[in-house]
């Protein structure tokens, strides 16, 4: 019991360092990383590099950009991908595995090879620069399908979904009224993963979006773009960039969080 | 403005595996022709890799030309360049102005097609203003297209820690310290003086890979010859260059630490390496790197003659809309006045020889090298200079070349063993 | 998983409506992903194989076709290989371990716990900590001059260690960010599935007096079958697909070397690496060349994650 504490104890602080070390660095001089051993606690400068952040590129807008992308990126993922799991854990259909292997097959291809000839889409299509660019193909992934597919194959009896049957539901009504929550826990952890690589995710972005209209992570990439590398600024636009999200998941975590305690299906 | 010989990037920036630059909307490519009506508002994009020092030249511009707005698209030195090719190939989303720099500009050169000839908008009239050198980088290939218009140029010469040259008992003075190294072998023999005195903590410079280059630009002829084949292998110039790097390394002169890596900036602050090779916009770096150091670095004379490491052209892409507007703005940015007022403020030298003789120039001192006459030492080696012949992977052969740098620095290979596998890299380089 | 059977229907436009249900829906609820990965995936996906075919840069106006010159030139090509022995190197040295953590840490969880919520938050950050900043404090933490782990090994009399430098030293250190920044995440889809399992189960467990090791092993693994094979075939493709760790740890070691070589040796190039070099990262921009890279890296994650599969189908309880 007790060495089961310590134990978490032990990784939360070490999940935790980094974090709390960006924060650190963000309240100090760029000397600070030259000290040995490393300074551990936080100095007086925090607010003056925050506001350096925010005066040397639009933060408050990148902000807003990335929690409108992560935030509708992950309300779509959730309800295709629990739509298209529930198709293939608990549906009979001509073709059913061969596209199940196609889908996960897709998560296989190398992000880079994409890149260039999606670009050409984007500027097809007149996105490149806005967030469209970021939202609409990310609207349902691979991993979530296959995410929800394995949960629900098996989290979700099914004798609860003959029984809806027998009572007269069609397909959609079961959808609705047995499988939602049902993978209600499970959605909540899709939300929060694809939440977390959404706001993460650069690769992409750096290409398609210009800095005078970025997410969180193409300011970033501005920041430090100086022709000195100024860490103490791009570490405390990462504190700023991360900790309004771990206030999130701080909380609204009993819900999120909580919401996988609740969810089990009693078969 | 930030010439990088080595495809190094600040840590932070370099988080972005690629990097938006340039802006414009990314619609498809427009014909150059649609001048805009009078009056009309229109939005000028300027890409660029780092601080060229613009931003108040941007405010004057917007007094006399009230119809212009400026945006400004700063990324990191890797990025912006990769970033811009992208651009170039999808015909979208660059900017109107793009810098290219130095180590990049035969490959962009050999592409006239997509970029605007400048000569339309009558910037051939500043010829007489420039170094020639520097006014040949910016034509196309076959001498008939004006594409880019220079920036600065990265005359060199040799930063060094006063304080630490006296702990090893060497002498301080600017003159003496010239006098110690007219050659790169004298400047070893210095190294090596200082090594014996055992300074704790500091190193006589920081890695070879800076030191390496500016010897080959020394050269009169380097990495290619005029007809742009890789001459690595057969320039006696490129093998002595390696040979007295290596040596560098091979005496235990070097810290190790690669330029502009983290490390190397912490360096700075620690005093980790007594000399510095000191291109013009270089001494803005050390400035901002050693913060509390002022006083400590002064500068001197390079070993082994003149020579030019690093500076931009500014280049308009043809997808611009507004090609003649984005012209007029490069011609208002690369004026002799304005050069001469950006070096004042961020260290960068003019590529305009006029000014090489002004006495707002040659007296200008920074306090933080201990009041050197910087104006002077640069001028100097500004005409110096001997123009040196680019080619167009210029960037990849330097990369393969300080890769073996550094296997050697890692103790990974001998010298023989890493040139071999050099000339094996050069070898694929197409 | 058994078939639905039909509802037995009185009235016949109802019945007709009921089979048209069953024939079409299903085909309708996986159509969002299909359709929008025809969209984004799969023109960029067939683009790029015909780009293979070509000697084709990206400055280039002209675009010759050379068959398979390409594949032929890179399995001929030693820094091919030697990024994909550095991949599937590192992918071994992150993966392994952080699977078996990340089981073990979910099964810690997966009980009443004061502060559970607390902790469980603690398993993302490091997910949310953007990669920019877990490089700059990794790289600082192996720091050859300067670095934590070098100080405290040094009191061990351990001397100094250029994590950056050695093809070892440096998988062990892209591995440790890696594991960190993916075990906490793992933990978490672990632990969503170990809620479905029937709390019965583990009380009968606990009378029967078997351990927690005991019925980790033979309940938990077992009733999460599905999910283990599903967390080890992601994690799979993606340590196949590494690229942001080695790029960032390489400009910021220290120890030079291109942008997107992997340190001067190429001792930690990884695949995805290479072929951002072959693309975008040195002045031949050669598109062609990059997309037959990034096509044998496809084939190399298939076959990989294929093997993968098919050890974990044979999980069972026991070894993992």
């Amino acid at each position: 019991m007790r060495l089961r504490y310590l134990t978490l104890i032990a990784v939360a602080f070490f999940s935790a360092f980094p974090l709390y070390y960006s924060v650190v660095v963000a309240s100090r001089h760029n000397s600070a990383l030259a000290q040995v051993p490393p300074p551990l606690l936080p100095g007086g400068n925090l607010l003056a590099n925050v506001a350096r952040v925010f005066d040397t590129v639009p933060f408050g807008l990148a902000l807003v950009n990335s929690l409108i992308v992560a935030g509708s990126i992950s309300v779509a993922v959730m309800f295709f991908s629990t739509l298209a799991g529930f198709a293939f854990a608990k549906l009979r259909f001509r073709g059913r595995n061969a596209m199940l292997v196609i889908t996960v097959a897709t998560m296989m291809v190398p992000a880079q090879l994409g890149i260039i000839p999606l670009y050409m889409l984007m500027v097809k299509l007149e996105w490149t620069g806005t967030t469209y660019a970021l939202i609409v193909p990310a609207l349902v992934n691979a991993f979530g399908v296959f995410f929800m597919t394995q949960y629900l194959s098996r989290a979700l009896p099914t004798e609860l979904l003959e029984a809806g049957r027998v009572d007269g539901c069609s397909t959609w009504g079961l959808f609705w009224h047995v499988v939602l929550p049902a993978a209600r826990p499970a959605a909540a952890v899709l939300g929060m993963l694809t939440f977390m690589s959404a706001w993460n995710d650069y690769f992409w972005p750096l290409v398609v979006l210009n800095p005078d209209n970025p997410t969180v992570q193409v300011a970033l990439s501005t920041l430090a773009s100086g022709y000195v590398n100024d860490y103490v600024l791009g570490l405390a636009g990462t504190a700023i960039g991360t900790l309004p999200l771990v206030a999130v998941f701080a909380l609204f975590g009993k819900h999120i969080i909580g919401g996988i305690m609740q969810g089990a299906v009693k078969g | 403005m930030t010439p990088r010989t080595r495809l190094a990037a600040p840590l932070l920036a370099a988080a972005l595996l690629t990097a938006a630059c340039g802006g414009g909307g990314g619609s498809t490519a427009a014909p150059a022709s649609d001048a805009a009506k009078p009056g009309e508002k229109i939005k000028l994009t300027v890409g660029l890799f780092g601080d060229f020092g613009f931003k108040p030249l941007y405010e004057e511009y917007k007094k006399t030309h009230p119809n212009i707005e400026i945006v400004e698209n700063v990324t990191q030195f890797n990025d912006h360049h990769s970033n811009l090719v992208k651009r170039l190939a999808t015909n979208a989303g660059a900017g109107d102005v793009e810098a290219v720099e130095v180590g990049y500009i035969s490959t962009f050169t050999a592409q006239p097609n997509k970029f605007v000839d400048l000569k339309q908008y009558g910037l051939d009239k500043r010829q007489s203003d420039y170094l020639d050198w520097k006014w040949q980088q910016g034509l196309s290939k076959d001498g008939g297209r004006l594409l880019g218009l220079g920036t600065d140029v990265g005359g060199l010469a040799m930063c060094y820690r006063k304080d630490l040259f006296k702990k090893a008992g060497l002498p301080t003075g600017r003159a003496e310290v010239a006098a110690l190294w007219p050659t790169w072998e004298q400047y070893i023999d210095t190294g090596k003086k200082f090594a014996a005195a055992n300074v704790a903590g500091a190193k006589f410079t920081d890695s070879p890979g800076e030191i390496f280059r500016a010897m080959v630009n020394q050269a009169p002829v380097g990495l290619y010859d005029a007809q742009d084949n890789i001459i690595v292998g057969s320039n006696p110039d490129v093998k002595k260059a390696w040979d007295l790097s290596n040596r560098l390394t091979q005496e235990g002169l070097t810290a190790k630490l690669a330029a502009f890596s983290p490390p190397w900036n912490t360096g700075f602050a620690k005093g980790s390496f007594a000399t510095i090779i000191c291109p013009a916009w270089m001494t803005g770096f050390i400035q901002e790197q050693a913060k509390d150091a002022t006083g400590k670095w002064d500068i001197a004379t390079v070993p082994g003659g003149s020579g030019n490491s690093g500076g931009s052209h500014l280049m308009v892409p043809k997808q611009s809309k507004h090609p003649k507007e984005a012209a007029e703005l490069i011609d208002f940015l690369t004026s002799k006045d304005n050069q001469a007022r950006v070096f004042k403020e961020e260290g960068t030298f003019p590529s305009i020889p006029a000014l090489y003789d002004d006495p707002s120039i040659q007296n200008f001192t920074k306090p933080f090298f201990g009041d050197a006459p910087i104006g002077k030492i640069y001028s100097e080696a500004a005409k110096a200079l001997k123009p040196q012949h680019l080619g167009p992977k210029e960037a990849d052969v330097r990369v393969a070349i300080g890769n073996g740098l550094g296997r050697v620095e890692q103790g990974k290979q001998t010298p023989d063993e890493a040139w071999a596998q050099v000339l094996e890299d050069v070898k694929k380089i197409k | 998983m058994s078939a639905l059977p039909l509802a037995v229907t009185r009235r016949r436009r109802r019945s007709v409506r009921h089979t048209l249900d069953l024939r079409v829906s299903p085909y309708a609820y996986v159509a969002p992903f299909f359709l929008l990965f025809c969209a984004f995936g799969l023109f960029p996906l067939v683009y790029t194989a015909w780009v293979s075919l070509h000697e084709w840069t990206l400055l280039s106006d002209t675009q010759e076709f050379i068959g398979l010159g390409n594949y032929a030139t890179l399995l001929a090509d030693p820094y091919f290989w030697n990024a994909t022995f550095n991949t599937l190197s590192i992918g071994v040295l992150s993966t392994v371990p952080q699977l078996l953590l990340a089981i073990w840490l979910a099964h810690l969880l997966n009980r009443r716990l004061r502060f559970q919520t607390l902790f469980r938050i603690s398993l993302l950050l490091p997910n949310v900590t953007s990669v920019v900043a877990v490089v700059v404090i990794f790289s600082q933490l192996f720091g050859r001059d300067f670095g934590l782990i070098n100080w405290v090994l040094s009191w061990f009399g351990v001397g100094t260690v250029d994590w950056a430098a050695g093809t070892a030293t440096s998988h062990v250190a892209l591995s440790v960010m890696i594991m960190w920044r993916w075990t906490g995440y793992n933990a978490l889809i672990f632990l969503a599935a170990m809620q479905a399992v029937p709390r019965e189960l583990y009380e009968a467990a606990t009378i029967d007096g078997a351990s927690g090791f005991r019925q980790l092993r033979s309940i938990t693994i077992p009733m999460i079958r599905p999910t283990i094979i599903f967390v080890v075939i992601v994690s799979t493709i993606g340590a196949m697909q590494i690229i942001a760790e080695p790029m960032l740890f390489g400009q910021s070691s220290g120890g030079g070397g291109g942008i997107a070589t992997g340190g001067p040796d190429r001792q930690f190039q990884t695949l995805a690496l290479f072929v951002y070099e072959q693309g975008f990262a040195n002045s031949t921009f050669d598109f062609g060349y990059a997309s037959a890279a990034s096509w044998l890296m496809f084939l190399a994650v298939v076959i990989v994650a294929g093997i993968n599969f098919l050890i974990s189908r044979r999980v069972r309880g026991g070894v993992v």
